[in-house]
């Protein structure tokens, strides 16, 4: 029999041990509550979500504007950032629990036409701004605009475009541009040839997303009509289009790029073995920080053109205010101060978010026409007008939600792949990526 | 003659009385775990039933009844075939690999050797670290550019880089790279469980089999591997249940690529449902994992019974 010091659990003592802590604990709030200063309970709060910038000084930056304008305007900012691939969930899960951040930031596909029952009609916000700072950008519009009923039901922020980004001495010595896609295609095979290919991704990403339907559209093929009612993809424009990527592949490409992810281009042009990419600007400025000789000697331009136009695709950024949000007028406050202040964010961007409203930042462009860290200054400038040939993934229809699924299932990047490994000709590729797309239209068709 | 004191009777309340009765008592103390159970994975099972039932959007949350036409709609699509396919494939591909690994871990862990009870803490990391950072290490083992392989093969002059394995973009290897981190994760499980089974046969029924002329090979597979089946089944159902539902590695490392080759049930039901929006599609892809899963684990109960017996 036990008789140290402590005494000898019974079964009684335990269950009233255990009752009474949980009663203390659960009466512990509503005791205290009295208590609780009142001068912090009337403290406003206002919580924004958003994925964390690939240029990590612009996320200091925010953070640092949105604390100054909550202490300006007595309200405590809480700024969250999340990873990219993260965005999707966190949103499903803010709009299912009802609860969440006041503030959403979206990137890329999906979002305010998706979340749309769940966002405040932005209309006024938009309109107003519009007013002060130009017209919406076609890129800008694709996404938060609403055409069945004229309503925005998100803030556009800013839209990243996909340009040429190629090392000027490779190409110089082939007596070469990146200029069209046949050029990409030629010069690329004679630089493969002298350990240099070009490096565009054919894995499951946001790059090749992107890049795979700018070289669709430019070859005068798309995925839907200007209304987004039918998937128009298997045309002889989308087949020529596929047969282009299998030659570019097989000739100017190496079989890397099929298990590419967003960051491998990147490293890929920094490695010094690649001769061009289509990234956004973040790839250079990586470049810049890592190896700044190279980064001198890469270039930007415009992306390719095509057979019928040059397009890229880009992807947006904007701002959704939950219905659900305690704090809707801080929300929309905020907005207006940060459109007010925008140019101070694309400074802070290093020029990589790219203004969606057309005088939001005036032309000559800060940084973009004169960069002190480019050699030559005015590397980026072809980059003002990027809004001339961006577009959305639903181009040339809206972006909705079957354009979302079709653009997160990766039907056209595998459509490439498959024609480009040889798993398919180029024509049954286009039926078979026809077939996947018809479906999901027809299912969100039957349900939106 | 001394008095004998009374013993002062303490005025007990009927609330004592009652949890004085054992089954009262086992009732409250095993009704947190139930209703826990209840109401964090039974409530959520019925709400993915019903969401695979009805046309349930981000865009539109209604609760139209639609039937089974979300299941008809997958099953016509040829992509899902090869996503189910892919699922067994990396499951058991995976837990084969597992389980070799792990029954020659164990047997290595039970020689005596200078270190060995750090070796054994040692051998756990895999399964203790968390599975996006151990991803992230096996990408730059797989990387195109940088693959530590491929850099090791090539500088011992066995490969040129024309030659090194395109790891992620061939979709053979790609299937084979997420089966060989899911089979790097589960080996320390499948080590633990061989243990477990391997130290608790008795030593006389060995030493028998030994004095009897059983070699080493015949010691295991016909006395230590049947003796320790049943261990080794509930081991296995655990790895299967884990992995037919695992999307992390795939999410990490591949998003299904190259060309949809590694795409598995957990990983398309998220892109569907949570990614796309379309949650009734996503709810009845994930729900095709009920039935699998159900099968696989009363085959092996069963199967762990009769062995019992």
């Amino acid at each position: 029999m036990g008789t140290g010091k402590f005494p000898r659990v019974t079964r009684r003592r335990f269950l009233r041990q255990t009752g009474l802590t949980l009663l203390a604990a659960g009466s512990a709030p509503a005791l205290s509550a009295p208590f609780v200063s009142s001068a912090y309970a009337d403290t406003k709060s206002l919580s924004i979500v958003q994925w964390s910038h690939f240029v990590p000084e612009y996320d200091k930056w925010f953070d640092k504007f949105a604390k100054d304008w909550g202490e300006k305007n007595h309200i405590e900012v809480a700024v969250d950032h999340i990873p990219v691939g993260n965005v999707a969930a966190r949103a499903a899960a803010e709009a299912t629990a009802q609860s969440g951040h006041d503030l959403f930031g979206w990137n890329g596909a999906g979002g305010a036409h998706l979340y749309r029952k769940f966002l405040v009609d932005v209309t006024s916000l938009v309109e107003a701004t519009e007013k002060k700072y130009g017209k919406v950008s076609t890129i800008g519009r694709q996404i938060g605009y609403n055409q069945d009923d004229k309503t925005w039901s998100a803030f556009p922020d800013f839209y990243i475009n996909f340009p040429s980004l190629y090392r000027k001495s490779m190409w110089d010595e082939i007596g070469m541009k990146p200029d069209t896609w046949d050029n990409v295609r030629i010069g690329g095979a004679k630089l493969k040839a002298k350990g240099h290919p070009v490096g565009i991704s054919l894995g499951h990403s946001n790059d090749p997303n992107t890049t795979w339907r700018g070289l669709l559209w430019s070859f005068g093929g798309a995925l839907q009509d200007a209304e987004g009612k039918k998937v128009v993809l298997n045309s002889k424009e989308t087949v020529e289009a596929v047969k282009f990527v299998a030659a570019l592949y097989n000739e100017a490409m190496t079989a890397e790029v099929l298990s590419w992810d967003d960051s491998s281009n990147n490293r890929y042009l920094a490695s010094g073995i690649g001769s061009m990419i289509i990234n956004p600007i973040s790839a250079y400025r990586t470049y810049q920080k890592a190896n700044k000789k190279g980064a001198d000697d890469t270039f930007v331009m415009t992306p390719p053109k095509g057979p019928v136009r040059q397009i890229m695709g880009g992807a947006s950024e904007f701002y959704g205010i939950w219905k659900f949000a305690k704090n809707k007028e801080g929300a929309i406050e905020f907005l207006k101060y940060y459109a007010d202040n925008w140019p101070e964010a694309f400074k802070a961007s290093e020029g990589y978010n790219n203004p969606c409203f057309a005088n939001l930042v005036p032309k000559p462009m800060p940084i973009l026409s004169d960069d002190p860290t480019s050699t030559p200054r005015d590397k980026l400038a072809v980059l003002q007008d990027s809004d001339q040939w961006s577009a959305s993934p639903g181009y040339p229809g809206p972006s909705w939600p079957a354009v979302d699924e079709v653009y997160n299932d990766f039907v056209i990047c595998d459509m490439m792949a498959k024609a480009a490994t040889g798993q398919m000709s180029a024509e049954d590729a286009v039926k078979w990526a026809h077939q996947q797309s018809e479906s999901i239209f027809h299912k969100w068709n039957e349900k939106a | 003659m001394s008095a004998i004191a009374e013993p002062v009777v303490k005025p007990t309340s009927r609330f004592h009385f009652i949890f004085d009765r054992r089954a009262v008592l086992e009732t409250v103390l095993i009704a947190p775990a139930i209703i826990y159970v209840l109401l964090l994975v039974g409530l959520p099972l019925l709400l993915a039933i019903y969401y695979s039932l009805s046309a349930y959007t981000i865009y539109d949350p209604t609760w139209k009844f639609v039937g089974l036409a979300n299941f008809k709609q997958i099953l016509q699509n040829p992509t899902f075939l090869d996503t189910l396919r892919n699922t067994f494939v990396f499951t058991f591909g995976s837990q084969l690999l597992g389980l070799v690994l792990g029954k020659f871990g164990a047997f290595l862990l039970l020689q005596p050797f200078p270190g060995r009870k750090i070796v054994r803490a040692l051998i756990i990391l895999p399964f203790a670290v968390p599975v996006a950072l151990a991803t992230i290490a096996w990408q730059w083992m797989f990387d195109s550019l940088y693959s530590v392989i491929n850099w090791t093969m090539i500088a011992a002059g066995i490969l040129t880089r024309e030659e090194a394995p395109n790891w992620l973009g061939n979709p053979y290897l790609a299937m084979l790279c997420i089966i060989i981190i899911n089979a790097w994760r589960f080996f320390p499980f499948a080590i633990v469980i061989f243990l477990a089974g391997i130290t608790a046969v008795p030593q006389d029924v060995i030493d028998a089999a030994t004095v009897d002329g059983a070699g080493f090979w015949r010691r295991n597979y016909q006395i230590i591997l049947p003796m320790i089946l049943p261990i080794m089944a509930i081991g296995l159902i655990f790895g299967i249940v884990f992995t037919f539902t695992d999307l992390s590695i795939v999410f990490l490392l591949t998003m299904g690529g190259p060309g949809g080759a590694t795409s598995v049930l957990g990983f398309a039901g998220f892109q569907t449902g949570i990614v796309s929006g379309d949650v009734a599609h996503g709810a009845a892809i994930s729900l095709f994992m009920l039935p699998v899963l159900l099968v696989v684990v009363i085959f092996m109960l069963r199967f762990i019974r009769r062995r019992e017996i």
